[in-house]
């Protein structure tokens, strides 16, 4: 790598990388609030997030791979939209009608191996990418605010999802109310017996790769680019932005619906009551701190799922520290990335006390 | 066909004001800091912090009420934190709000755990949830006494606000310069209006309103924390605002439409066997019918101005052609 | 008598466009009268007024307001002295009432609540002892924009201002409203108030004002009472008799009509004319000056021959064909340039590298891209042929261009809309804010340009620039056309007294009367 694009590198992961460290370092100091031993909450952390002890049954990594799968689609998701200039966090809701769409087609139609899958994915993206078109549409014909459209389709999907699970779709006679099984022609098959970590994380590395190559080498990704950069230009340019903007929303929208499909036949293979827990917002959360890059996303995805799962199952079991401080740890980051203007001041003033002292240095030299 | 009837109760309308309690009062903190000119999406964090310490200061005070005012006091220290990131680092408020949103989630629960032996969900029977105010003359009333008389405190106090926030906004100079800060920002600046106090302000007051509420939910229906007690009713309560358009009346019955539909929902099912979530989708729905009124509107207005322009361009010719042949 | 107003040595300088904004100015005005400043653009009137409103600090100089020194650092300094400003772009609450608008910040109050009724009678004698005719009850929005600069106006006399600032005031008005202004202003000085009225419109200047101070390039050429002069002894005075640079060039060797405009109307957002029954035409290998001050409907005019903006009226025809339907792709495809006035947020993306600011009017013919990818080679190619032919220096291809100079930014419009030959170059203000070497290049390619057979409309505030580069000059006024003259036959006084709103009547009549002198 050139070293000016080793410096370009820097520059855009330094702030991300400052935000994460800082997080960490809030993290000690709730250990230690907490009368935890503080350095061993730390290793405990990252072997219970990354360790792999036995690649067959017992490898925290490839559950924290697994985990971050949804994330990684939803975070594209972002991306997608984020950098078209559509400001959607209408993640959620695309993932559900995407995740509905694939509990039901997984029982209701049947198709044979291989095919079955490919159909649901298709669908469940095609149902993501209406879901989303709604929103987009709205924004370019009429100017409706995309970001308070899609927070009122989140909840109406919300919605619809706990209706179509408790009673269209619903299997069984209990309390917690969950739809069929899906066929076993319709599951994403997984690397090892007992483990949830399978084809769906392939399908979400080819979609990271997919998404590079679609935004920065087609015509369509570099007008989704150039309008979301700057729309005036696109405009002067001659770039039909509207229509780049709406492809954005729905190629957005399928990727969130491609996340519900592979976490109903990847890992759930049905759906249930609550089953929306937030993977929209995590999504949209790695979209943030991985500066809108789909590199950045799939890093920051495999972060967080791997922070969630440390606290669950090493800081919670092993050390008795709640595992919700892996989320507060989270949270704070994308606080400390939002608020970067902290760092940016604290670095530029770094920066003029050295070269300041410098210039002391310099005159007392040749004074 | 009677079944569907039996659903309209006086209970139905009891529970309704009840559930849209939270509602309202978080969306009249989100409705005011519109009309500030600043989206206010934390509403949900800052709900779930008056909860929580609501709660907490209530068993550790052994006053439920001072317990509700240590929440509040909690919800504005938030808005006002926000209000500090927002104007002094530039953040944006989206991110800012999705961030609160997390921590104070994740946080709650961490510190409960923490405190409290691990618990998923922590009570204590010292607690004394918020006593019912019958009111003297009215309970006797036949049948407006059973829908005005019996609420707690919060209740009465989360209408009397929206009468407050009305007459604020619309009758004092106060309330003006907040909403000439929201509406030209730059306006109320050449006039010397302070405007990022007053955006501060608004935050602020949202925090303590939104955490009122959420006092409501964990010592005023039950006194109970559990994670998420909030379940969403933060962006409920901003929905209940788009709806209400900002206004505070409006806002108020657009948050009393939510908390029907959600009574309605539950007693529906119990009598009958449409589904209840149906039911709560209609309120979601027709918000963003608003919003698409809303930008239509805008539009025709555009579409009209440019029509006028042609026609009288139009008028210009015929008068003219008319002015050569004569 | 002493003045009611006297600025003395005002000099301030902007670093970052590197200009002297204010030279030493001298501004003085009696009470009581209507007193315009009058300017070409960047002739430093705005400046002078901002800092006498406390927006902006002069770098050196001096203020007395009847007769004593004050300080004015902030627009509250100002008004407490008296001073008031309407800006050209109102600062209104659209919803809020007239009364609100005019009383906010000083609302009269009863215990603490607002006093509606006491606010709408102070409003309604404010307006009654100023002559204004307005209703204090009336939404701000659903006012046209004459009543509501009355409001603006209102907003400053309810503040007490012994001295009314006009920015530009006619800018958005009607031929009619003007009317009414002036009787507004007249009304206004009958009551012992001062007014100062910012405008490069002479024409309504004379109408209603009683002294002239003219300012040119920073320095304030000289005061006259109206009763003394005239439009064109004022036009003199505006643009001046500096012949700086004269670009070297053949006649031109002009070829058949490339486009033509009919009877072009375009309005703006709240209804009224932009450009209005504009017609002309340009020529192969000729190029055609739009002068005038700026805001006169050139930058709508650009946009619409772009295809920015939609035509309301008229039509447009290249090379013989109606192209009034047609978007910005098909214009640039056909063979249409458009270099504009903003080369940072329009011209460029800054956010991005060379390449793709290169590629975006043809990265959608088959040599750049295949079946939906783009074709690196050929951009590749095309960027480096443009940093040749251009030289370009500092920018590489793959390379970010945020930190490259204006002039080497222009570069890389110039190099993007001149590659492919076009037939018909915009070019909006090309010049604007870029250094002399710079300002050179750009002036030679267009030249070039156009003695390849390439039509070019050339549209600048800058007098000299039209007139050393345009062959014909089209002067343009309140969104029409007031006039064409032939470069090689006329000079500046004449442009300038059509720029000010004077008509080919008084440019004979001052081409006679030049004659006349020299035939003496």
């Amino acid at each position: 790598m050139t070293p000016r694009a080793l410096r370009k590198l820097l520059d855009a992961i330094l702030i991300p990388l400052l935000a994460v460290l800082s997080g960490l370092v809030l993290m000690g100091v709730l250990v230690v609030v907490t009368g935890k031993p503080l350095w061993e909450s730390y290793q405990i952390l990252f072997t219970s997030a990354f360790g792999c002890k036995n690649a067959a049954t017992s490898c925290s990594l490839f559950t924290t791979l697994e985990r971050a799968t949804p994330l990684i689609f939803t975070g594209l998701s972002a991306v997608v939209a984020f950098r078209s200039g559509m400001f959607s966090i209408g993640q959620e809701g695309q993932y559900l009608m995407g995740a509905v769409m694939a509990a039901y087609l997984g029982y209701a139609i049947h198709l044979p191996y291989v095919i079955h899958p490919i159909v649901i994915i298709l669908a469940s993206m095609a149902a993501g990418a209406v879901y989303s078109w709604i929103p987009g549409i709205l924004k370019v014909k009429l100017g409706v605010n995309e970001l308070l459209a899609t927070i009122m389709l989140n909840a109406i999907a919300t919605t619809f999802t706990e209706y179509m699970v408790q009673y269209p779709m619903r299997a069984d006679r209990g309390t917690t109310a969950h739809s069929p099984i899906i066929d076993a022609t319709a599951f994403l098959p997984s690397f090892f017996q007992g483990s949830r970590w399978g084809v769906g994380f392939i399908i979400a590395v080819l979609a990271v790769i997919v998404v590079i190559v679609y935004l920065w080498r087609t015509k369509s990704g570099y007008e989704q680019r150039m309008a979301g950069q700057s729309l005036k230009f696109a405009f002067y340019g001659g770039i039909p932005s509207d229509q780049a903007a709406i492809r954005a929303m729905v190629i957005s929208g399928a990727l969130a619906g491609l996340a519900g499909a592979v976490e109903v036949l990847g890992v759930q293979h049905r759906i249930m009551t609550g089953f929306s827990t937030g993977l929209g917002f995590d999504g949209l959360t790695a979209a943030i701190l991985g500066q809108t890059h789909p590199i950045g996303v799939f890093i920051v995805a495999i972060l967080f799922a791997g922070l969630r799962l440390g606290a669950q199952i090493g800081l919670q079991i092993q050390v008795h520290i709640p595992q919700e401080v892996g989320g507060t740890i989270i949270g704070f980051i994308i606080l400390f990335v939002a608020a970067r203007k902290f760092y940016e001041n604290s670095i530029a003033s770094v920066r003029k006390l050295l070269t300041r002292n410098k210039d002391i240095k310099a005159k007392g030299e040749g004074g | 066909m009677g079944d569907f009837f039996q659903v309209f109760t006086f209970q139905l309308l009891n529970s309704g004001i009840r559930l849209a309690t939270p509602i309202l009062l978080a969306a009249l903190g989100g409705a005011l800091c519109n009309k500030a000119g600043v989206l206010d999406l934390a509403l949900e964090a800052k709900m779930l912090l008056g909860a929580f310490v609501g709660i907490l200061a209530a068993y550790l005070l052994h006053n439920t009420y001072l317990g509700v005012l240590v929440g509040m006091l909690a919800g504005g220290l938030l808005g006002l934190f926000f209000a500090f990131l927002y104007h002094k680092y530039e953040v944006d408020l989206v991110i800012l709000a999705i961030a609160f949103n997390l921590i104070i989630l994740e946080l709650t629960v961490f510190l409960m755990r923490v405190l409290f032996n691990n618990v998923g969900s922590w009570t204590d029977p010292s607690i004394q949830i918020l006593p019912d105010i019958q009111i003297p003359l009215i309970k006797d009333i036949p049948v407006l006494g059973d829908i005005l008389s019996g609420y707690n405190a919060i209740v009465y106090a989360s209408w009397l606000i929206v009468v407050i926030m009305y007459v604020v906004l619309y009758k004092t100079p106060f309330g003006r310069h907040i909403r000439a800060v929201g509406e030209n920002k730059e306006a109320a600046e050449t006039v010397g209006i302070n405007a990022r106090m007053i955006q501060t302000m608004a935050l602020t007051i949202a925090g303590m309103l939104a955490a009122m509420g959420g006092a409501f939910l964990s010592v005023g229906h039950l006194t109970l924390f559990t994670r998420n007690m909030s379940d969403g009713r933060g962006w409920t309560a901003i929905a209940a605002a788009l709806f209400g358009l900002n206004h505070p009346v409006w806002t108020g019955l657009a948050s009393l439409f939510f908390g029907f539909t959600a009574a309605f929902s539950v007693r529906i099912q119990n009598v009958t066997n449409l589904d209840p979530n149906l039911v709560n989708m209609i309120p979601n729905i027709a918000t963003l019918l608003v919003l698409v009124i809303i930008a239509l509107r805008t539009k025709i207005w555009e579409r009209m101005a440019r029509s006028r322009f042609r026609s009288k361009l139009r008028e210009e010719d015929r008068a003219k052609d008319i002015a050569k042949s004569v | 008598m002493v003045p009611i107003l006297e600025m003395k040595g005002i000099s301030r300088y902007f670093s970052s466009t590197d200009v002297l904004a204010n030279d030493r100015v001298d501004f003085s005005v009696e009470k009581g009268v209507v007193h315009a400043l009058v300017g070409e653009n960047g002739a430093g009137k705005t400046t002078l007024m901002n800092i006498l409103y406390g927006l902006i600090k002069p770098d050196s100089g001096e203020i007395f307001i009847e007769g004593k020194k004050v300080r004015i650092g902030h627009p509250n300094d100002a008004i407490k002295v008296g001073i008031g400003m309407v800006h050209q772009h109102f600062e209104l609450v659209p919803s809020f009432t007239v009364a609100e608008n005019i009383k906010l910040g000083i609302e009269p109050t009863r215990a603490g609540f607002l006093n509606t009724r006491a606010e709408n009678e102070d409003v309604a004698q404010l307006a009654q002892k100023f002559g204004l005719k307005i209703d204090p009850q009336v939404r701000v929005r659903d006012l046209p924009v004459g009543m509501q600069q009355r409001v603006e106006i209102l907003k400053v006399l309810q503040r007490q201002a012994k001295i009314v600032i006009l920015d530009e005031p006619t800018a958005v008005l009607t031929p009619q409203e003007v009317g009414e202004l002036s009787t507004v202003v007249r009304g206004l000085t009958k009551l012992g108030l001062t007014v100062i009225f910012i405008t490069h419109k002479l024409i309504e200047v004379l109408d209603v004002c009683d002294r002239v101070s003219v300012m040119r390039a920073g320095r304030m050429v000289g005061t006259k009472a109206v009763a003394e002069t005239d439009i064109p002894d004022l036009a003199k005075m505006m643009v001046g008799r500096e012949v700086l640079l004269r670009v070297k060039k053949e006649p031109a060797k002009m070829g058949g009509v490339v486009f033509e405009s009919k009877d072009a109307s375009v309005a703006d957002i709240s209804g009224l004319a932009a450009i209005s029954h504009v017609s002309f035409d340009v020529h192969a290998g000729e190029i055609l000056g739009i002068a005038g001050v700026s805001g006169n409907g050139q930058t709508e005019l650009v946009e619409a021959l772009a295809g920015m903006k939609p035509l309301d009226g008229g039509k447009f025809f290249f090379k013989d064909k109606d192209i009034t339907a047609t978007n910005v792709r098909a214009r640039r495809d056909l063979g249409i340039a458009h270099i504009p006035e903003d080369r940072m947020t329009v011209g460029l993306n800054l956010q991005t590298t060379l390449d793709e600011n290169l590629i975006v009017s043809r990265y959608n013919q088959p040599e750049y891209s295949r079946m939906g990818f783009l074709i690196e080679k050929t951009i590749r190619n095309f960027v480096e042929t443009v940093i040749k032919s251009f030289s370009i220096s500092a920018a590489r291809p793959g390379e970010g261009i945020s930190k490259l100079s204006g002039g080497n930014l222009q570069k890389i419009v110039l190099g993007r809309e001149l590659a492919g030959s076009p037939s018909l170059i915009l070019a909006n203000q090309p010049t604007r804010g870029l250094d002399v070497g710079s300002i050179e290049f750009v002036h030679k390619t267009l030249v070039e340009a156009r003695d390849r057979g390439c039509a070019i409309v050339l549209v600048s505030v800058e007098l000299e620039e039209i007139m050393s580069l345009a062959d014909r000059i089209l002067i343009f006024y309140r969104g029409m056309i007031q006039g064409e003259l032939i470069t090689s036959q006329t000079n500046e006084h004449e442009v300038g007294i059509l720029m000010a709103g004077g008509t080919m009547e008084e440019v004979r009549k001052q081409k006679a009367a030049a004659e006349s002198e020299v035939n003496r």
